[in-house]
């Protein structure tokens, strides 16, 4: 660490309003995506999806296929030189189905073709010879003993418990206890750049594939598994990404590529999916049902939390073990609750597939906690905001699931913010402001919390490099993709921070196995805090080297030399970046440095938690307005406020992109979204259906951060990635319940589903009346 | 039939187009915005032999008053309308209904032909033009006929056009000036979506709040357009207060056959038919008081 890093004053890059670097190209729509490429020799790959959601396989037929003229190669399992199986944690999705298929998104085939045309058509000569088999289409039935087992251990691919102090004694010591059933959505994330990219494999077996990815090093391993293939021959470039939101953290079609790959003579295959495709094989946001019950004394003191919560992963593991797990350490809200009885269950169906995505399980179970302590609060008569700032942990204190919090915790401080902010000051002004006489508002809150990084029992590190180039200007290369949080400016301002250049000199380079080091994945809410350590951690053995260069140059001491903006200079003489550029090369020295570091860690697990607790938490509260139309239950969110600690906030603008990007998807969450299954099948099949907001739906977005500064963390600072999206879906519900009474526990709260809670509450007080 | 076997033929001119339609066997579908067709071609739905382009056909793309009638070429796209002063002036409910179909480029690329000939139980312009009591001119090489448009649609997707017809031209009565119209719409989300159900008024108005009578047709709760009939009688019963209002949206779940799908169910289809009649009639009673 410099001295510049402990003087915030001194700043010149770091928590500033920096552009984005990568902001230009992207706006103009000069920058190509790996799917946007074409090539004059490249060929078209096409993937032979699943008829049914179960059924046996009885016989694979590609004659027909092989023989259409334009058709370059048609595989099956039968062609996978190694492992036919991918996944992050438990490798259990097929590459390519042999036996049975287990969703419609399971791949059984796939096609090279000189078009896409032909490709399609070649897909319908594949004859498949299926025996359909019962489908599995409920998670809770699934987890009946009657149900078909859909892998050998059985239809519960995890279980996590945490218990603390004595539940069942806190419930009948409670002056008050709330008990509801939550349900949540499948969302989809919806990103505008299907899965899709290039592989070619060159004349001496070299293979490239240029796939978005969320991890380029993970990918590699899993082709390399599954094609039994040195994975030193393999690069993978994995950014730039047209979005990516969790959903291209597990594999997508990087094995598909290099397989077709060893198949085309060296042509390179291209594969995009259709939104169609897209919508059957991609994963998706793991739907819950949350049982909750949790007791209060008359003052507001939580005393007890019991969570049952099942998650529906679909046909496949991929991260649902981690995504549960991760619900549960997050089930009681950010606070102390001494009796605790938690239980969560990630379960396998047949419907499509489920896995990563921001928030990862935090989503599901904040809306329970957040909207029972609403309930508490009504009930008891006391302020929301009150309630909540009894029960928060304070860094040092025990959380819910039990250990001791030792990193910085800004709930307290966000929650004042909140009660401090316009919105809630004069909330009840705002409420009495309806256009037309049907129409009815309310002003809500909720907060939450989010890990950052890795659980325990995962390693957890981060890397990066930084090169002098012969310009003079830094190359800085880290593992963790753009995929559009603005990570990329982050590194160039901690490099141009601690270097001392403009930020015009640094150059960022991210996601390709032949230029960056592993630095773990662009996931967790991570790539700030270990991304930005990374290249803090490199920057000064840059400074090293250039100091000492210099030195070597001028025969003078290093302690004679000064690094100023954009030179460096010794006893009056100057030295540019070009001239020590040339000096090192010259004498064949490296004119590149390493940064590595290993993320902290709680020592002690919890057992049974699968996970928890993490070292390193995100807070935040966030403050909404809703209207409601209660001729037709339409909710439109007017306004929302943000208070996010993300600790040190290395770039305000970025900031903002995410707290709002965050706030729209979580609007979208609790409004719109959500991709119906039924029996296995997909009714929602694209964007005709699966609504997503619009500018049209985006409110005013306030943004006040609450800086509590994390001491580990790069200039202090945290991440924010996911917290952006929680907080304001139990916000939106409760605001719902503000205006009009009702109250939601089903998202998506579509029109219709709040117009019917409306109609049994107005049945009910009718019933009440007689 | 895979895309790059299609044809294509852009005739240059509505008697070339007619002509074509006349002689040709093979398989065609006319192709004029391309919203709709483009989305079914890739869906392997709409697969003709031959496309007839007829985009290009300019001498079918106006809007002018005529003798007391106001006519729309059929390819006049939804942003032509939604800018139209005239058609602002004297058919405002058309307006409206244009303005929320789609996203804007449906609505540069559009037509109203288009939103007529694909014939879905939801197309949003089709209710405004029963209630401005639409009459379409469709025709052959050799014939010419013109039909009411309530009686143009036989089912989901499907009208009275012949094999070798097209439509030709929109004529509308113009609003007088004590007309007021309204288009209201409910979907998933306030843009870009399909109807849930959607509602077109059309009021003329005499004095205070009492009203001499009007029209009212639904969407997307039918097979196909439906007029609330039942409703429309009870206009001119007395001034259109608050609760009377109410009481004839409450009747418009008797009119209304909707069904369940995948957007919603047949039951809030027919509560959201009285409820859009009702936010519709009193937006439209409001706007005409501070006129």
């Amino acid at each position: 660490m410099t001295d510049n890093q402990t003087n915030p004053e001194s700043f010149k890059w770091v928590g500033k309003r920096v552009k984005r670097i990568d902001g230009p190209e992207k706006v103009t729509g000069e920058l190509k995506y790996m799917t946007d490429y074409h090539f004059d020799n490249m060929v078209w790959g096409k993937v032979l999806q699943s008829e049914y959601p179960h059924a046996k396989i009885n016989h694979i037929d590609t004659e027909e296929a092989k023989k259409l003229p334009g058709v370059i190669c048609v595989l099956t399992h039968k062609d996978i030189p190694g492992f036919n199986g991918f996944g992050i944690v438990v490798p259990d999705q097929p590459v390519l189905c042999s036996k049975v298929v287990r969703c419609t998104g399971d791949a059984v085939a796939l096609v090279a073709a000189e078009t896409l045309e032909i490709a399609e058509q070649a897909l319908s000569l594949i004859k498949v010879d299926y025996e359909p088999l019962e489908v599995v289409a409920d998670a809770e039935l699934a987890m009946t003993p009657s149900a078909p087992r859909l892998h050998p251990d059985g239809n519960i691919h995890s279980q996590v418990i945490i218990k603390n102090g004595d539940t069942e004694k806190a419930f009948q010591e409670a002056d008050i206890i709330v008990e509801n059933t939550f349900y949540s959505p499948r969302q989809m994330h919806a990103f505008i750049e299907t899965e899709g990219g290039w592989g070619v494999m060159d004349e001496e077996g070299f293979i490239t594939i240029r796939c978005p990815g969320q991890y380029a090093y993970r990918d590699r391993m899993q082709i390399a598994r599954s094609l039994a293939y040195n994975p030193e021959r393999i690069r993978v470039i994995s950014s730039p990404i047209g979005g990516a939101f969790g959903g291209k953290d597990e594999i997508t079609v990087q094995i598909y590529l290099a397989l077709l790959a060893m198949h085309t003579n060296g042509r390179p295959v291209k594969i995009h999916y259709s939104r169609e495709e897209s919508v059957i094989a991609g994963i998706k946001r793991h739907p819950f049902k949350v049982q909750m019950k949790t007791a209060a004394k008359s003052d507001g003191t939580l005393l007890a939390n019991e969570v049952r919560a099942v998650g529906d992963t679909g046909a496949y593991a991929s991260l649902g073990g981690a995504v549960i797990a991760l619900a549960i350490e997050h089930s009681c809200g950010p606070y102390k609750i001494p009796n605790v009885d938690l239980e969560g269950f990630c379960v396998y169906t047949n419907n499509g597939i489920a896995g990563a995505f921001r928030g990862f399980g935090v989503n599901q179970v904040c809306m329970g906690i957040e909207t029972h302590m609403d309930m508490i609060a009504e009930k008891l008569g006391v302020d929301p905001i009150e309630l909540r700032k009894k029960n928060v942990y304070h860094q040092g204190e025990v959380s819910s699931v039990g250990h001791v919090v030792k990193s910085s915790v800004g709930t307290f401080k966000t929650l004042e913010t909140a009660e401090n902010c316009d919105l809630w000051r004069n909330r009840e002004k705002y409420k009495t402001e309806v256009s037309e006489p049907w129409k009815k508002r309310g002003v809500s809150l909720a907060t939450s919390f989010h890990g950052i990084g890795m659980g325990i029992g995962l390693p957890d590190y981060g890397a990066a490099s930084i090169e002098l180039l012969q310009d003079g200007k830094f190359l800085v290369g880290v593992g963790c993709e753009e995929i559009g949080g603005g990570n990329s400016t982050v590194y160039a301002q901690v490099a141009a921070e601690i270097l001392n250049c403009d930020i015009s000199n640094i150059h960022v380079v991210q996601g390709d196995t032949s230029r960056t080091l592993d630095g773990g994945t662009v996931t967790a809410s991570r790539s700030t805090y270990t991304g930005g350590r990374a290249v803090a951690t490199a920057a000064p053995n840059m400074v090293k080297l250039l100091t000492q260069t210099a030195a070597e140059m001028l025969n003078l001491p290093a302690s004679k030399v000064t690094i100023n903006t954009n030179y460096i200079s010794a006893e009056g003489k100057k030295l540019t970046y070009q001239s020590i550029y040339q000096y090192l090369f010259d004498n064949r020295k490296t004119t590149r440095v390493e940064g590595h570091f290993y993320l902290p860690k709680e020592k002690e697990g919890i057992e049974g938690s699968g996970g928890a607790p993490h070292h390193l938490y995100g807070y935040l509260t966030h403050v909404v307005m809703v209207e409601v139309d209660t001729l037709t239950g339409e909710t439109d969110v007017l306004r929302v406020v943000s208070i996010p600690d993300a600790g040190k906030v290395m770039n305000p603008q970025g900031l903002e992109g995410q707290t709002e990007g965050g706030a729209v998807m979580g609007i979208g969450y609790t409004l719109f979204e959500d991709i119906l299954i039924e029996d296995g099948y997909h009714k929602t099949r694209n964007f005709t259906d699966y609504i997503i907001p619009t500018i049209r739906e985006t409110p005013l977005i306030e943004t006040f951060p609450v800086e509590e500064a994390e001491a580990t963390g790069p200039f202090g600072a945290k991440g924010i990635g996911e917290v952006v999206m929680i907080p304001i879906i139990a916000a939106i519900m409760s605001a719902i319940h503000d205006a009009t009474g009702a109250r939601i526990y089903h998202l998506p709260a579509t029109p219709e589903r709040v117009f019917n809670a409306l109609k049994s509450l107005k049945n009910k007080k009718t019933q009440s009346a007689r | 039939m895979l895309v790059s076997e299609i044809d294509m033929i852009t005739p240059s001119s509505l008697s070339e187009c007619l002509a074509f339609l006349a002689q040709t066997n093979k398989k065609h579908k006319l192709l004029a915005g391309g919203t709709d067709a483009t989305v079914r071609m890739k869906e392997g739905n709409w697969r003709p032999e031959v496309w007839v382009n007829i985009k290009n056909l300019k001498e079918l793309r106006y809007i002018e008053e005529k003798e007391g009638c106001i006519h729309i070429g059929p390819l006049t796209t939804h942003t032509d309308i939604v800018r139209s002063p005239l058609l602002q002036k004297k058919a405002d409910v058309l307006v409206e209904a244009s303005r929320e179909v789609g996203a804007t480029q449906m609505q540069n690329m559009g037509t109203i032909g288009g939103n007529i000939g694909t014939a879905s139980p939801a197309g949003d312009t089709i209710p405004a033009l029963y209630v401005l009591g639409a009459i379409l001119e469709i025709s052959s090489l050799d014939t010419k006929r013109l039909v009411p448009i309530e009686q143009f649609f036989t089912g989901p997707g499907r009208t009275v056009l012949r094999v070798n017809e097209m439509i030709t031209n929109i004529l509308i009565q113009p609003q007088v000036p004590n007309e007021i119209g309204i288009f209201q719409k409910l979907g998933p989300r306030k843009a870009q979506s399909i109807s849930i159900v959607n509602v077109a008024i059309s009021l003329r108005m005499i004095e205070g709040r009492h009203c001499q009578g009007g029209k009212i047709a639904f969407g997307a709760v039918g097979p196909t357009i439906i007029r609330a009939k039942k409703c429309e009688s009870l206009l001119s019963q007395g001034p259109l207060t608050e609760d009377l209002i109410q009481n004839i949206a409450k009747i418009a779940w008797k009119e209304v056959m909707p069904i369940t799908d995948v957007r919603a169910t047949a039951t809030y289809r027919r509560d959201m038919a009285s409820a859009l009649l009702e936010r519709g009639l009193y937006r439209l009673i409001r706007r005409w008081e501070n006129r």
